[in-house]
């Protein structure tokens, strides 16, 4: 698992590489949170990059979705690859979390 | 090193009577800021009854030449009498022959005669506070055996309440079994009688593994089976259980579970999914398809959703088979996944007789694939077979 970010007029990126399991998800949601600022309104988490998540992982963007939804910022996952995309589908979170084919797409829809 | 803790108890062990007022004396400090005890002997036997009666004793600081007993033979005594303590031996300058001898009987380390108070100081505080760390790396291993020793009764509580005894019908056999990646899992399956002879049937699978999933498993096979048992039909089971998991869930744990209720009154099975994979049905001929798929989302993180549910009708010899990822997300030393059409080929290979030995296939198949790939996420499969007439 590794994480990469950059900040832009109020909007941050993450991109999230390899893969997140029970072993480095605790460590997934330390990083996501060192990298979240208050000031963030829009956030986004890249998976492109991403070949496995497991439901420990899952968790970890639930948690991040509701940390942000308490501060107010939008959130997407963008980019899902297969593997990846079918783990949301099957646990029904693709409901409830916005999940779109690009970054750009993902900015538009948040900013509107 | 802080000189708050003590006071700690040192046994000083010398023959000459010249040593006590001089210790007392140079170490007057230390002892007046309650920093050291001492207590004195006079030989080895004198000193091994007094480490017998004094249990407070954290130090030997021992001459070797002495009546009696000497220092190395009660080097040799103290592991026996008191082994959490350390010794200090007083040797004379030089003779090393005496003092690896005293080294090798597990003495800490040795000062030299005349002794220099300062020195002596310096020594006594690295023995102590090399004892402090021993102590505590003890008292860690000791805790670590007591967590382990709660973990296997854990491991044992969440084993005990699966079920292991199964119905044995005419009309249907059932069979499940689950094996935890580590001591304690976050898998759970579960059969259960409700009215008119209607059966229901529950495989789980809580988000991440250990001791907080492993307890938020047994709040949800609780809640699971209290709904199920008020006569409710999947759909409201899940929706009820899902409210009732997410009160104080700040963790976001959840847990994907698919509920089916079988009636054999009818052959059909009622099923509502929380995000779960879906089962797979088998024909007599072994072919298999995915059960058809409902809405629904993991129970536990959002209130107030709605699930979809599906009836499908079960033909006699048809065999519904409910797993948890860690079948088809097992993986080999290729780093290749299971994956559903190994699981399909699992019953295309051998026909399906009975349910205990369709679960047991499903599980040698996996290790197989496995091979030397540790297991990293919980294993279960339940089975369930309707009779051919």
């Amino acid at each position: 698992m590794a994480i990469d970010f950059q900040r832009n007029q109020g909007t941050l990126i993450i991109e999230a590489a390899e893969r997140v399991d029970s072993t480095n998800a605790q460590r997934f949601l330390e990083d996501l949170d060192a990298a979240i600022e208050p000031t963030d309104q829009v956030v986004i988490l890249d998976m492109e990059k991403l070949t496995y998540i497991s439901s420990a992982g899952l968790r970890v963007v639930l948690q991040t979705a509701k940390t942000l939804q308490r501060q107010n910022s939008g959130f997407a996952l963008c980019a899902l690859s297969g593997t990846v995309r079918e783990v949301f589908e099957i646990s029904g979170f693709d409901q409830v979390i916005a999940i779109h084919p690009s970054q750009e797409e993902a900015i538009a829809a948040l900013k509107g | 090193m802080a000189e708050t803790s003590g006071p700690y108890r040192i046994l000083v062990v010398d023959d000459e009577p010249d040593l006590e007022p001089l210790v007392l004396q140079r170490m007057r400090r230390a002892i007046r800021s309650g920093r050291y005890q001492f207590v004195f002997a006079q030989n080895g036997v004198e000193a091994l009854e007094t480490l017998n009666q004094d249990d407070e004793i954290d130090m030997v600081l021992s001459d070797i030449n002495m009546p009696q007993m000497d220092g190395l033979a009660l080097l040799s005594h103290i592991p026996d009498v008191a082994p959490d303590i350390h010794a200090v031996i007083i040797s004379a300058y030089g003779d090393m022959k005496n003092i690896r001898s005293a080294m090798n009987l597990g003495a800490f380390d040795f000062v030299t005669k005349p002794v220099d108070f300062e020195d002596l100081r310096i020594t006594i505080e690295r023995a102590l506070s090399n004892l402090e760390a021993w102590r505590a790396a003890t008292a860690s291993r000791e805790r670590l055996v007591a967590l382990e020793n709660e973990l296997d009764v854990a491991n044992k509580m969440q084993q005990s309440i699966l079920p292991t005894e199964f119905p044995r019908q005419p009309g249907f056999q059932i069979h499940g079994s689950m094996t935890p990646a580590r001591v304690v899992g976050g898998d759970f399956f579960d059969v259960v009688y409700l009215n008119n002879g209607r059966i229901g049937l529950a495989v789980a699978d809580v988000s991440d593994k250990g001791v907080p999933a492993a307890l938020f498993m047994m709040a949800s096979r609780t809640l699971l089976k209290s709904a199920a048992m008020g006569l409710k039909t999947p759909r409201e089971v899940l929706t009820e259980v899902n409210d009732l998991l997410y009160d104080d869930n700040d963790a976001m744990m959840f847990v994907t579970l698919f509920y089916a209720v079988y009636d054999p009154a009818t052959g059909e099975m009622t099923y509502a999914n929380g995000g779960h994979n879906a089962p797979l049905i088998v024909h007599v001929d072994g072919s298999s398809t995915v059960l058809p798929g409902t809405n629904g989302i993991a129970l536990g993180v959002m209130p107030g959703m709605s699930y979809d549910e599906r009836t499908i009708s079960i033909s006699a010899g048809d065999t519904v088979v409910f797993y948890t990822d860690g079948v088809t997300e097992a993986v080999n030393e290729e780093s290749e996944e299971f994956g559903m059409e190994r699981l399909q080929q699992v019953f295309t290979s051998q026909p399906i007789r009975e349910a205990e030995s369709a679960t047991q296939a499903v599980f040698d198949a996996v290790n197989k694939f496995a091979g030397n790939v540790a297991q990293f996420d919980d294993i279960t499969c339940l089975v369930f077979r309707r009779s051919e007439p």
